[in-house]
């Protein structure tokens, strides 16, 4: 598969401050990239660059196959950008937006239609301010396919939806994904992320600091198995029959116990053990994109923070 | 582009509370300084005319008096007494009193006409002395069949100043002060606003020109001004009778004053970091000149040293080349100092302008 996107030695410094750090990597055609990392990591920053938002400080970046900045006039074609905020016109209707965004591409479309892939048809006639938190993300998504992109950016498409608005979210990015589209997105949920995309990225203080398959990724996880139960038993009974396994910790409620296992062989000794404790809500995971996000970055991200940065 | 501009208008025709600001507000000064300087313009006053005569003479003179309509009102009363309660309760200037019999032939024929003046209107009295005195002189002639030899003719100095009054004056003020408001208020939170809601923004990842996205603001906001200019003046004109002038050079003039102030409103959305504090600044820069610059009242009269300053304002010399050419009947060309100020603000908030003003942060 061709590479639509290539970045390579990219640095982006604002005085003092480096926010990308000559990081290098590739997308690949019809695949769905995801770009991780904290807040401030530079992610949006490394977006802004490749749509042409910003000037790279050094660094070589290609869209398909057109070098920026001297052909982002024939990128800004090909691509479609959907922003972190998704604030549009106040005064025009979703149709208005849509076809006077057309216009800027010189392209023709059917707005109604449009609307329809992404549910809002009903709300043609309706201003930005009427819809809920999850139609404007999907009316920001549909606003950025308007001149039927080859790329889609999309930053952070699924900050501060609800669960069942997250997951109409996820239909539509694969939605376009099987249109034939390439998809780069940011995101702070590692579940969005493992679901989602076929290759990943995670960067930390502008640098990049794991590429690869989103499978090969959640191998590289030091702990590959952890279980969690509930006990009355007392803390140093637990501990002291399961540190022989992994690491033994309480990071949540009281008499909820967590055992992250470095070798995935002596898992049926660790629940052996754990079911002489009585445990209520026993249960074993594979370790997932989080525990590898964590490891990397080395901090937890609270859902607080989360939402603030929003 | 244009697809851009229409979509601009919609939005400015939408946005309600900009619409009043625009639009109505202007508006509502005219018809409030209108009531209370506007219609008759150097009129004097009514007359109060009572006609007791039925001869040709008395008629004459009637009809005369009534085509003065632009020096004064003709009230007709059937009784001296009635004209009397009218000049004294201050509702009439003056009256011309025909007595019965006047310009008749014949034994009972009278030749003396009465006019009741009022100390307090001694313009409306002098007004309809002359034009009574005027009219008895030529029947005299006409009578005595003879020709005056010494005579005058009139002719208007200055074909469009003839007649004006405060109303005049102030509603160019208004035009330029609705030009600038609108200008300045529309374009500096509007633009602001698009960048804080990352419009603008979202706007520079599309292939459309910066440019083009500019000259679509521009258009509109001219196309929005010459509808502000027409309803002010076509108010202005057929409920109040204002004078204007030429219109076209008056309409040139006050786009200039909307694309001068529209740079102001580019600058100031650049400047500032948020629509709030554009906001604030458009109203710190707008208000004063609403005053110093002589919307309401000529500058001429403040202390030299203080004329001096604020003739300089953009405001100023604007206004005084749309009066100049409403009022004075002047070209856009007379005020060559005027025009030189304008000159240098156009050109200096463009430079000012083209350095601050970008769509995108870099």
């Amino acid at each position: 598969m061709k590479n639509v996107i290539k970045i390579k030695n990219l640095v982006k410094q604002y005085g003092e401050l480096v926010a990308v750090d000559g990081i290098s990597f590739e997308v690949k055609e019809g695949e769905i990239f995801g770009l991780l990392g904290e807040n401030g990591a530079g992610k949006t920053t490394t977006l802004e660059i490749i749509e042409g938002l910003r000037r790279a400080t050094s660094g070589e970046t290609e869209v398909l196959g057109h070098k920026i900045p001297n052909e982002l006039r024939i990128i800004k074609k090909k691509i479609g950008v959907q922003l972190q905020s998704s604030a549009y016109y106040n005064h025009l209707k979703l149709t208005e937006i849509l076809e006077l965004f057309a216009v800027f591409y010189n392209h023709e479309i059917d707005a109604v239609k449009l609307l329809e892939s992404v549910q809002l048809e009903l709300k043609k006639d309706a201003y930005v301010s009427q819809l809920s938190g999850g139609q404007k993300q999907r009316f920001s998504i549909v606003a950025s396919l308007v001149n039927d992109p080859e790329i889609v950016f999309l930053d952070e498409p699924t900050t501060g939806l609800d669960p069942i608005a997250r997951r109409n979210l996820w239909e539509l990015i694969k939605d376009i994904r099987d249109r034939g589209k390439t998809v780069v997105l940011t995101t702070h949920y590692m579940e969005e992320a493992e679901i989602l995309c076929d290759r990943i990225a995670i960067m930390e203080k502008g640098k990049i600091v794991a590429y690869d398959k989103t499978n090969n990724l959640v191998k590289r996880a030091i702990f590959p198995y952890s279980v969690s139960f509930e006990t009355e038993v007392n803390d140093e009974k637990v501990m002291k029959n399961l540190e022989q396994f992994g690491v033994v910790s309480q990071p949540g409620k009281k008499k909820y116990y967590l055992l992250q296992m470095k070798d995935s062989d002596k898992l049926g000794d660790a629940i052996d053990v754990v079911r002489k404790f009585a445990p209520i809500g026993l249960a074993v995971r594979p370790a997932s994109l989080e525990d590898v996000f964590v490891e990397l970055t080395g901090k937890v991200i609270l859902p607080a923070e989360k939402e603030a940065n929003a | 582009m244009l697809k851009l501009i229409i979509a601009n208008l919609k939005m400015m025709v939408r946005n309600k509370q900009a619409l009043f600001w625009s639009l109505l507000f202007p508006l509502i000064f005219t018809v409030i300084f209108g009531f209370f300087f506007g219609s008759g313009t150097l009129s004097t006053g009514t007359i109060e005319v009572v006609n007791n005569s039925n001869s040709e003479l008395s008629t004459n003179l009637v009809s005369l008096l009534k085509k003065q309509s632009d020096i004064f009102n003709i009230d007709e009363q059937s009784g001296i007494e009635a004209a009397r309660e009218k000049i004294k309760d201050g509702k009439a200037g003056a009256a011309v009193i025909i007595p019965a019999g006047f310009g008749a032939t014949g034994q009972e024929a009278v030749t003396e006409l009465k006019i009741l003046t009022d100390p307090g209107s001694a313009q409306t009295a002098a007004a309809v002395q002359s034009v009574v005195g005027a009219f008895l002189t030529q029947t005299n002639y006409l009578v005595t069949n003879t020709k005056p030899i010494y005579k005058f003719t009139t002719e208007v100095a200055n074909p469009s100043s003839s007649g004006f009054g405060y109303f005049d004056f102030v509603l160019i003020g208004i035009i330029g002060m609705a030009m600038m408001n609108s200008a300045v208020q529309g374009l500096a939170i509007s633009i602001s606003r698009y960048r804080e809601d990352q419009i603008l923004k979202r706007i520079t990842t599309t292939p459309l020109a910066g440019w083009k996205f500019i000259v679509a603001e521009v258009i509109a906001q001219l196309i929005e001004n010459v509808v502000q200019i027409g309803i002010i003046i076509a108010v202005g004109v057929n409920f109040f009778h204002a004078h204007v002038g030429n219109i076209p050079a008056l309409l040139v003039v006050s786009l200039t004053a909307a694309l001068l102030f529209q740079l102001v409103g580019f600058f100031i959305a650049a400047v500032t970091k948020s629509s709030d504090a554009a906001e604030g600044m458009a109203t710190a820069v707008t208000i004063p000149m609403m005053f110093l610059s002589g919307v309401f009242f000529p500058i001429d009269s403040l202390p030299k040293w203080f004329y001096n300053i604020v003739q300089l304002l953009p405001l100023s010399p604007l206004l005084r080349n749309m009066r100049s050419i409403s009022l004075d009947g002047g070209h856009i060309w007379d005020n060559p100092t005027q025009n030189l100020i304008i000159l240098v603000w156009i050109v200096g908030m463009l430079l000012l302008t083209i350095w601050r003003f970008r769509l995108s942060e870099e």
